[in-house]
């Protein structure tokens, strides 16, 4: 009689799994509810007054015309220049492979206003480098220039790091039989690792790409005029306060949504995460 | 013509070292070794996929240490097919075919004309192995390197694509090395057969002498050699004794008599061996069992009791029990029934003198 008015451990071992699963939803659900409400609570408050701005604002649609331009101008130059470094990491093992992978990350650790402060330190006009260029007519800070140079430094790490992922998930055999095959390394490429890379290639330049959107630290110091909407956001904020900051920053949010939209339909079934 | 002289190449950890053997110019090679002795690593140092860290590597007569992949004029097809998955099976077989009407005949033989329009994943593993195959070969190589091509197939169409691929080397005259777990096929296939074991050559010549002379007790018994005895070689002398009237041509060879003592049996042979401590390999095909003794002179005789009979299709293996050293014979499955042999009855079994190898 004892064991049948007793609980079995099997039954104990439920309770506690029930008992687990409710803290772990409640944690879950305040979790969800702090991510989102802000950005809920922003585009309710600012979309509808953001919107009609678009067509009267010419201030806020020159800024993100050039955020739109910078960005993938940044982009552009990031994936040129990314994908050897990406491909080399994910292919050979040399010597340093480690500290170059580590360089690499450094600008995603760094505050963004020290990027941009390191930044102007070697192309700020009173920099050598600046000092050339601005003699060759290209002035960096305070320019559409400087803005692109800021996206890049803090936003390339992102796409190197991501298209290094999609170079290694491609099997390395698959080049070696299309060397085989008569395929010098380039031609090898070309026909089998980039089309069997591309999708995550792709995803890595949109994440590139919404993360030049959204910089601000390494912009405002590089760049403050011309003024990309992350900064005109600010300055709407610090100027006139919150309720002419609104409209602009729900703007931003909503057009943020493009690349998830983008990302969402290049990802593959059973994938998690940002990047396929 | 596959040259190899003292090739080193590492992989990680692993290491192939001082490879050397020479398949002929329109020869077919095949390499056996157990899993992990280095074989898929040894076709892609012939590929130029593995870097060579020393020693030569000559193709049809080409120095090719230094050259890449694509101009060392080689076929490669990997166990699992490594198929193009972005492309259809017909863009696969024509990629690197510069006559599309060839490569269409090459797929027809090969049996994958009929999954064109199939896609790469809908594949079973075989039809992978076959449409692999088929665009390894649609390149027209003059060097061909199979890695375990047929291991997906099914038995009967293994024979077929067997077959397929000899006729295939033959006309196209085609130098093929192919890596095999299956001694059978390398019986088959083969014109010169390779044992690879920890990254090391232990053995290559034609099949038949690898498998009837292995130069290891190590070898015979990778190669399934049931009989390995150790035990003392003793000279006795130059003359031909009346045991050995069918070898006695091979005396005058610098080979001599030998005598081989090994726990429970003395066994006798002709040869070149050395006295002193060996083996001795008798290859159970070369048994031969009865239930009388066999009237001739022959030395190699033994009287023991049928322990074990093991039938797999046509052949059976039985083992004797021969004053407690096991002695297996294969026999065809029709002899055996036709010679009513039973476990624990009494049977002799005897073997030629040139059937003794002592290693």
């Amino acid at each position: 009689m004892e064991g049948a008015l007793a609980d079995s451990p099997r039954q104990r071992s439920m309770g506690s799994y029930r008992i687990a699963s409710i803290v772990a939803a409640l944690v879950g659900s305040l979790f969800l509810l702090f991510l989102i409400a802000p950005i809920a609570r922003l585009v309710g408050a600012g979309g509808a007054a953001g919107i009609p701005r678009l067509f009267t604002d010419s201030e806020l649609r020159a800024s993100l015309w050039l955020t739109g331009l910078t960005a993938t101008a940044a982009t552009v130059l990031g994936v040129f220049g990314g994908t050897p470094v990406a491909y080399l990491l994910a292919r050979h093992a040399f010597r340093g492979r480690a500290v170059i992978a580590a360089i690499l990350d450094l600008p995603l650790l760094i505050p963004h206003p020290v990027a941009g402060i390191a930044l102007l330190l070697v192309l700020g006009r009173q920099s050598a480098i600046g000092r050339v260029l601005l003699h060759a007519g290209m002035q960096v800070a305070g320019s559409a220039i400087g803005i692109v140079c800021a996206m890049l430094f803090v936003s390339a790490p992102l796409f190197i790091s991501g298209a290094r992922e999609a170079f290694a998930r491609v099997e390395p055999r698959y080049e070696a039989v299309a060397r085989t095959l008569g395929d010098p390394p380039w031609r090898a490429f070309r026909r089998v690792t980039l089309p069997l890379s591309l999708r995550g290639l792709i995803a890595s330049a949109v994440v590139m790409w919404a993360r030049a959107v959204s910089e601000f630290g390494a912009v405002v110091i590089l760049t403050y005029n011309p003024k990309v909407a992350s900064v005109l956001s600010y300055d709407r904020f610090t100027s006139f306060g919150l309720q002419e900051a609104l409209p602009v920053a729900a703007v931003l949010v909503i057009l943020s949504l493009v690349p998830l939209v983008i990302l969402r339909t290049l990802r593959p079934e059973g994938s998690a995460g940002l990047v396929p | 013509m596959i040259e190899l002289d003292g090739v080193r190449a590492r992989v990680g950890g692993f290491e192939l070292r001082d490879i050397t053997f020479t398949i002929p110019a329109r020869g077919y090679g095949v390499v056996i070794g157990p899993a992990g002795s280095g074989k898929t690593t040894l076709l892609e140092t012939i590929a130029g996929v593995v870097p060579s860290r020393a020693g030569e590597l000559r193709l049809q007569g080409r120095a090719v240490t230094d050259l890449p992949p694509e101009r060392r004029g080689i076929g490669m097809v990997y166990q699992h097919g490594f198929l193009f998955p972005h492309l259809s099976v017909e863009q696969n077989i024509l990629y690197g075919a510069t006559d599309h009407a060839f490569a269409r005949d090459i797929a027809e033989r090969a049996g994958a004309r009929t999954l064109f329009d199939r896609h790469v994943s809908s594949l079973s593993g075989g039809e992978r192995q076959l449409v692999a195959l088929a665009r390894a070969i649609a390149a027209r190589p003059p060097v061909l390197l199979l890695d375990e091509p047929f291991g997906a197939l099914d038995p009967r169409r293994r024979t077929l694509v067997r077959r397929m691929v000899r006729e295939l080397h033959r006309e196209l005259e085609m130098t093929v090395l192919q890596v095999t777990h299956d001694f059978t096929e390398a019986g088959l296939l083969g014109d010169v057969a390779v044992l690879l074991d920890a990254g090391r050559v232990l053995q290559s010549g034609p099949p038949e002498q690898v498998f009837r002379q292995p130069a290891s007790a190590y070898i015979a018994e990778f190669l399934g050699a049931e009989n390995v005895f150790a035990g003392t070689v003793r000279v006795l002398g130059d003359a031909a004794p009346d045991w050995v009237p069918g070898e006695a041509e091979a005396l005058g060879r610098g080979h001599h008599a030998l005598e081989f003592r090994s726990e429970a049996l003395t066994l006798y042979t002709v040869g070149d061996a050395s006295p002193g401590a060996g083996y001795a390999v008798i290859r159970a095909e070369e048994v031969v069992l009865s239930l009388e003794p066999h009237p001739s002179s022959a030395r190699n005789q033994f009287r023991g009791t049928i322990t074990e009979i093991a039938t797999l299709g046509a052949l059976t293996r039985i083992t004797l029990d021969v004053d407690g050293t096991p002695l297996v014979a294969a026999l065809t499955t029709r002899s055996a029934r036709e010679l009513g042999l039973a476990s624990g009855t009494a049977a002799y079994a005897m073997f030629k003198a040139m059937a003794v190898h002592l290693c």
